[in-house]
């Protein structure tokens, strides 16, 4: 499969269903959240699986559509009757949505690896608890592959679509999970955790002299929440290492799949490449490229820019439109018509010279989205869309 | 600058960069989003924690919280540079990585420092820093989180800078926040939500919108008419024959420039009647090559904005 086979109409939903889990990924902006619940929609369409996509940020009005209210709500399942009026058709399977609770996932994760309930109630007191989730990077990340990993224990969905967090590194997705094991790693914090005398004499280090720096710095007390907190926390660490390695066996499992959503903009473009690179470093399954919003391809015919050149020639084609519309029509009408296609065929010749470069990344299913001039927020909306991934849909 | 990730706010603030630079201002860029494409805005390759040249009258440089951290403690407590302290370097860095709005502290530090530097005669050295932020969901928080250090604070040294920071932050006449949208849904949303919460949970002023990656070609209603007219069957055969090509895929493709066109002018509406600034807008840079090149012509693309707004 090379990208020259992307072209061809391509059932994209056909060829992921068979995962267990689907992972969207791309830039922000480039409407994964929709993809993601689009790719859910054309699964269930055809077949009979439960389908859970797991939104991370959607659009209220996208939101709404879906049957999702705020975070923290319970996961809906889409109602039949609605799909079966946006597709024509009755679904086989059923698609259930979900918001991902960044903060709950936080909780169930301290109160599971906690050796007891008192030191999980303490780390969650703890002032320093609630910045945590924001203190180091890829912290959103992390909490989305946490939430993945629980939604896989349970079983309770043939297919899983993620829909990931708008990251704008595509390392702090990748390494997340060992980033919190290093957050939380004996290597910081064991040390922090006994500011004792003893301690500080161990490490040849005199205590005195780091205490009065430490006051300087921070006041006092400061420090002695902080070791309260960095003692309990660590005895998370065994737990957490265990459960970035397990994250990690999920994401490089045969079972799972990648699919990178991108546009044509240069810039998303780019870090999806850079992306689709580090997939194959990390040895993580990259199953698809979804480019979405593409230029119709009548936008680059020679015969249509032959034409629109030919408008914009000047005095003798405003004549001709008088004649031919029956009314005056200045020179500068024709010509600004043509510029306003011609500005859009550049586009779309630059966008072309992208879709190119992704031959460079080897043999991956492409599939190519049109442009739609409107935002889509409704299950109708949706649904077209499923149907482009399905291959449906004329280029 | 903030706003949402993807909506060009690196080009955007080196466009602004140069052409404060082109007035005669010194310009200092710091880049403080991860993944730091400032400094190709301009032209340069990555840069590091020291500012460097990169254009006549532009410096750039990026924020990394590591290095942060140790020039932080070093410039303003005297502590000495940490390398070879290896215990007490743990510590901060756990107090770098833990402690809530310490990163933040030290990425808002870095920024108050070269705001306060002093050429050798006593002038400050940069007349204009432009901070290209995080993505809006993280920008908020930022400035919280560096707050929250006040209440984990109690006293010490930490806590005047902080004051003096937030000082600085929250006075108009110093410092504005420009927020960049494209004239789609979310960008929009997201960035009347921050200018609503920076203005309310943050007391920061807010000083312009930017409305990026417009529809450049925009028809008036009479060549819309004439548009439409043509596009008859009959007609496009026709003036196919007569031109020599494909009329009608001609005014396809303008009809659809211009329905993008309407779609993004409702987000636009909103844009500036919610955001409570001047809105500028941007448009596509279809021809310019990524990096210095769109910069530039953003930057032209905004003087002429900023004329026509004027």
């Amino acid at each position: 499969m090379s990208v020259r086979d992307g072209d061809q109409q391509l059932d994209l939903a056909a060829r992921l269903s068979d995962r267990e889990v689907v992972i969207c990924a791309g830039s922000g902006g480039v409407g994964k959240t929709t993809v993601s619940a689009a790719l859910g929609i054309a699964m269930v369409a055809e077949l009979d699986k439960r389908v859970l996509v797991l939104t991370v940020d959607p659009a209220r009005r996208l939101a709404t559509a879906l049957g999702l209210e705020s975070v923290g709500t319970e996961p809906a399942a889409v109602p039949r009757a609605q799909l079966k009026r946006a597709l024509g058709a009755a679904p086989k399977g059923e698609l259930v949505t979900a918001m991902l609770d960044q903060k709950s996932t936080w909780d169930r994760l301290v109160e599971q690896l906690s050796p007891d309930r008192a030191a999980a109630a303490r780390i969650r007191r703890n002032p320093f608890y609630n910045g945590i989730s924001d203190a180091f990077v890829g912290s959103h990340e992390y909490m989305a592959m946490e939430a993945l990993y629980e939604l896989h224990t349970a079983r309770e969905y043939d297919v899983l679509i993620i829909d990931t967090p708008p990251s704008r590194n595509a390392l702090d997705f990748l390494e997340a999970p060992n980033r919190l094991g290093d957050f939380v790693g004996a290597r910081l914090l064991s040390w922090l955790a006994g500011p004792t005398r003893m301690g500080f004499r161990a490490m040849g280090f005199a205590a005195g002299p780091f205490m009065r720096m430490a006051d300087r710095l921070l006041g006092t007390d400061v420090l002695a929440d902080l070791s309260a907190f960095v003692r309990d926390l660590q005895q998370l660490y065994g737990g957490v290492q265990q459960r970035a390695r397990e994250v990690y066996k999920l994401l490089r499992a045969p079972a799972t799949g990648f699919v990178v959503v991108t546009t044509l903009e240069p810039s998303p473009f780019a870090e999806a490449e850079f992306f689709a690179s580090k997939l194959h470093e990390f040895s993580m399954p990259l199953r698809a490229f979804v480019i979405n919003r593409v230029l119709p391809d009548s936008l680059r015919e020679p015969e249509a820019i032959a034409a629109a050149q030919a408008l914009a020639g000047g005095a003798s084609v405003a004549a001709l439109l008088s004649e031919e519309l029956g009314e005056k029509v200045s020179a500068d009408v024709p010509k600004r018509i043509a510029e306003a296609f011609l500005t859009l065929s550049r586009l779309a010749d630059r966008d072309s010279r992208q879709v190119a470069r992704l031959a460079r990344l080897g043999r991956v299913p492409l599939a190519r989205l049109p442009l739609v001039d409107h935002d889509i927020s409704d299950l109708e909306g949706l649904s077209l869309m499923a149907a482009g991934l399905r291959g449906q849909l004329g280029q | 600058m903030a706003g949402k990730g993807g909506t060009g706010k690196s080009t955007i603030a080196g466009a602004l960069a140069l052409i404060a630079a082109r007035r005669g201002k010194r310009v200092l860029c710091i880049d403080i989003d991860a993944k730091g494409d400032l400094a190709g805005a301009l032209g340069s390759p990555p840069v590091g924690f020291q500012p460097r040249s990169v254009q006549p009258n532009v410096d750039v440089l990026a924020l990394i919280p590591e290095e942060s951290l140790q020039e932080y403690l070093h410039v303003y407590f005297k502590v000495p540079r940490l390398a070879r302290l290896t215990p007490l370097s743990r510590v901060f860095d756990f107090v770098a990585t833990g402690v809530p709005g310490a990163r933040e502290m030290l990425v808002i530090g870095k920024i108050a420092f070269e705001e306060k530097r002093r050429d050798r005669d006593g002038s400050p050295a940069w007349d204009l820093i432009i901070v290209d932020a995080a993505a809006t969901g993280h920008f908020i928080p930022q400035i919280r989180a560096a707050r929250a250090m006040l209440d984990l604070v109690k006293g010490g040294m930490i806590r005047s800078q902080v004051e003096w920071i937030d000082a600085i932050l929250t006075d108009p006449e110093r410092t504005v926040l420009t927020i960049c949208a494209l004239p789609e849904e979310m960008p929009v949303v997201e960035a009347l939500e921050l200018s609503e919460r920076a203005r309310r949970e943050v007391h920061i002023c807010i000083g312009a919108g930017f409305l990026n990656r417009t529809i450049p070609v925009v028809l008036t209603p009479r060549q819309r008419k004439v548009l439409e007219r043509m596009g008859a069957a009959s007609r496009v055969v026709r003036l196919s024959d007569e031109l020599g090509g494909d009329v009608g895929a001609v005014v396809q493709g303008a009809r659809l420039s211009q329905r993008l066109y309407d779609s993004g002018a409702i987000h636009a509406k909103h844009l500036r009647e919610g955001i409570g600034a001047p809105v500028l807008e941007v448009p596509l840079q279809v021809d310019a090559r990524p990096g210095l090149a769109t910069t530039r012509a953003v930057a032209t693309a905004l003087q002429r904005a900023e004329g026509g707004a004027a």
